[in-house]
This record gives structure tokens, sequence and C-alpha cells, in this order.
């Protein structure tokens, strides 16, 4: 048995390595939808604190606004990708016991159908751990990128280039960072 | 000849009389006084203090020339149209105001002139007595927060994002 289960990990492996890159349309529309969030709230900051007018740098704004939503939405994906196979590494057992658990009376059940639950299980519990950590992390980052950049690197600078140069920044570089820890 | 004569003892005997009547000590003042500090320092250079004062003399005596002293500075009180009414204002550099209560020692023209003797000399001005005294509260200038908020925003930013690293390293460990 032990070669079977050695077998199945692999299995396991490959097919969550299948699921993770493409991500479901629902999953997809999470991250954009908050990742646009998030690139709008520099616009809130620029408006009240550092005194520029919306409907004058509306453009700027929206442009500004749309990049940094692509770039933020990036990130989230590369990290969701990172951390799923992390986290399904981490919660394989507790997801294995709890199914067997449950399905422990259930004598018809096949050996591979159960280890197919399991395994469909493992994948949804580390999809959904991964992309809501992957947000909360990527959302931190970002906002104190932007804060750092617009209050104390760029401080001199106007508020329409500083808000440019703060918020594609940091978006730039949450894309970078989450490139980079494979 | 004898007009002449007469126009000059009127205009000498008038400018005697102008000058016996501002001689004259007030007695027994009673002041009112509205004073005005700044409290908020945030974008200025200068802390200002303007204090309006209403003199009523006893004996009726008007149009009085008064000196202020504070803390061994001598400024002149303005005096406004309707002859009671005095103001003495100055400015001091934010870093030097004592906060707390000041006395504005007010001065008449005799008793300024012997105030500046004293000073002159370098002996101790308290011997001499003021006309009256004016008390001025000073509750301190706001200088802007302790802290900028932009800092406590940083740093709420930094430590919310080194739980989310220390979070993200252990799940990826």
């Amino acid at each position: 048995m032990a070669g079977g289960k050695k077998a199945l990990t692999k299995e396991e492996e490959l097919l969550l390595q299948d699921f993770s890159r493409n991500v479901s349309t629902k999953s997809s529309a999470l991250f954009y939808g908050n990742a646009f969030i998030v690139s709008a709230i520099p616009i809130w900051l620029f408006w009240r604190i550092h005194q520029m007018d919306p409907y004058q740098s509306a453009i700027l704004f929206v442009v500004v606004t749309l990049v940094s939503t692509w770039l933020v939405a990036f990130a989230y994906k590369n990290v969701k990708f990172v951390l799923k196979h992390k986290v399904a590494q981490k919660r394989e057992e507790a997801v294995t016991r709890e199914i067997m658990k449950k399905l422990v009376d259930d004598k018809k059940m096949s050996k591979k159908e159960k280890d197919e639950r399991i395994l469909w299980k493992k994948n949804e519990v580390a999809d959904y751990e991964a992309t809501t950590f992957s947000i909360f992390y990527n959302n931190v980052l970002f906002l104190m990128l932007v804060i750092i950049a617009s209050f104390y690197v760029l401080s001199s600078f106007q508020p329409g280039i500083n808000y440019i140069i703060s918020v594609g920044t940091a978006g730039g570089l949450l894309a970078l960072f989450s490139t980079g820890s494979q | 000849m004898m007009a002449v004569k007469w126009i000059l003892f009127a205009v000498l005997s008038s400018v005697c009389f102008n000058i016996s009547l501002q001689d004259e000590i007030c007695s027994s003042p009673s002041v009112t006084s509205n004073i005005y500090t700044t409290t908020d320092g945030v974008i200025l250079s200068d802390i200002a203090f303007i204090a309006e004062l209403v003199v009523t003399c006893q004996n009726g005596v008007k149009d009085l020339a008064l000196y202020a002293d504070v803390d061994g500075v001598t400024i002149p009180a303005m005096k406004s149209l309707d002859n009671n009414k005095y103001q003495v204002s100055w400015t001091e550099v934010p870093k030097k105001v004592q906060d707390g209560v000041r006395i504005l020692r007010m001065y008449d023209e005799e008793g300024y002139s012997a105030l500046r003797k004293v000073q002159r000399s370098g002996e101790d001005t308290s011997s001499i007595r003021p006309l009256f005294t004016v008390t001025i509260n000073h509750q301190g200038t706001y200088q802007g927060p302790w802290v900028q908020s932009e800092l406590i925003a940083v740093l709420l930013a930094m430590f919310l994002w080194y739980l989310a690293y220390s979070t993200k390293s252990r799940i990826q460990s």
C-alpha cells in the first residue's frame, strides 16, 4: 500500500500543478475585482491628502488605476500559485483524515474514488486558502509601498508625478516580487 | 502791540493749561482688558500677544500716554481715538514663548520716565510701582501633532506587512 500512496502523491502534485495555473473564471473575477479596489484606494489619498482635483486628473487616475489593477492581479495569481502548492502539502494530512472519517462507513466506495475525493477536497481547500491569503498579502504590500513612496520618497514631487510613480512603482514591485519567490 | 501781547498770553496760557491737563495723574484706574494670544502656531513664524485695555480714571483723566513693561521690554501702548481705549501688542518667536501667566506692568508718562531712569542705572525695576497691571494668560501654542499621521499609517502598514510576510514564510517553509 505504501507504494500506492507514493504514486498517489506524485499524481496529486501533477494534478495540483495542472489546476493551479489555470485560474477559474470565478477566481479571476475575484482577483480583478480586488485588484481594482486596492488600486483605486490611492485615488482617495491623492485627492484628499495630496490635494489633486479628481475632475482635472480623471484621465490620469483611470489610466494608472487600470495599469495597477493588471499588475496587482498578476501578482495575486503568481503568489496564489506558489502558495497553493505549499498549502496543499500542509493541509494534506488534515484533509485526508477528515474525508476518511466521513467515508469510513461507506464500504461501497472504492479506494480510488476515496483518493480522488481527498484530492478534490485538498485542491479546494488549498485553492481557497491560497487565493484569500494571496489577496491579503499583496494588498498589504501594495498599500505599504504606496504610503512609503507617496509620503516619504516622493513627497517633494508634484502630486501628479507622485501619484504616477508611487502607484506605478508599488504595482511594478508587487508584480516583480511575485515572480521572484517561486 | 497790545493785541499781539494778548494773543501771546492766550496761546501760552492754553499751552500751559493743556500741559497741566496732560500731566494730571490718573487716580485709581479701573481697567477692563481683552486679551488675545496666538494658540495655533502650525503655519506661523511668530506668536502674537494683543491686550486691548479700556482705562477709566476715577478723576476723569483721559488721553494718557501709557507704556507697558513685559519682562523688561518696554512697549508704548497705542491709543484709540475715543481716548480711553489702549492697545499693547507684540510678537515673539515661538521657541522662546513661555506658556502661562505673564504680567503686563503699565506705566504712565511719569512712571515710565522713572522706570527708564532705574533701567539706565541698572537697578531693580520692581521698586517702580506701575499704574496698573494686566495679566495675560498664554495657554500655549499648538505646534502640530507630536507624531505625524502618515508615520502612524506607515508603521501600521509595516506591522501588517510583517504579519503577512511571516505567515507567508511559514506557509512556504
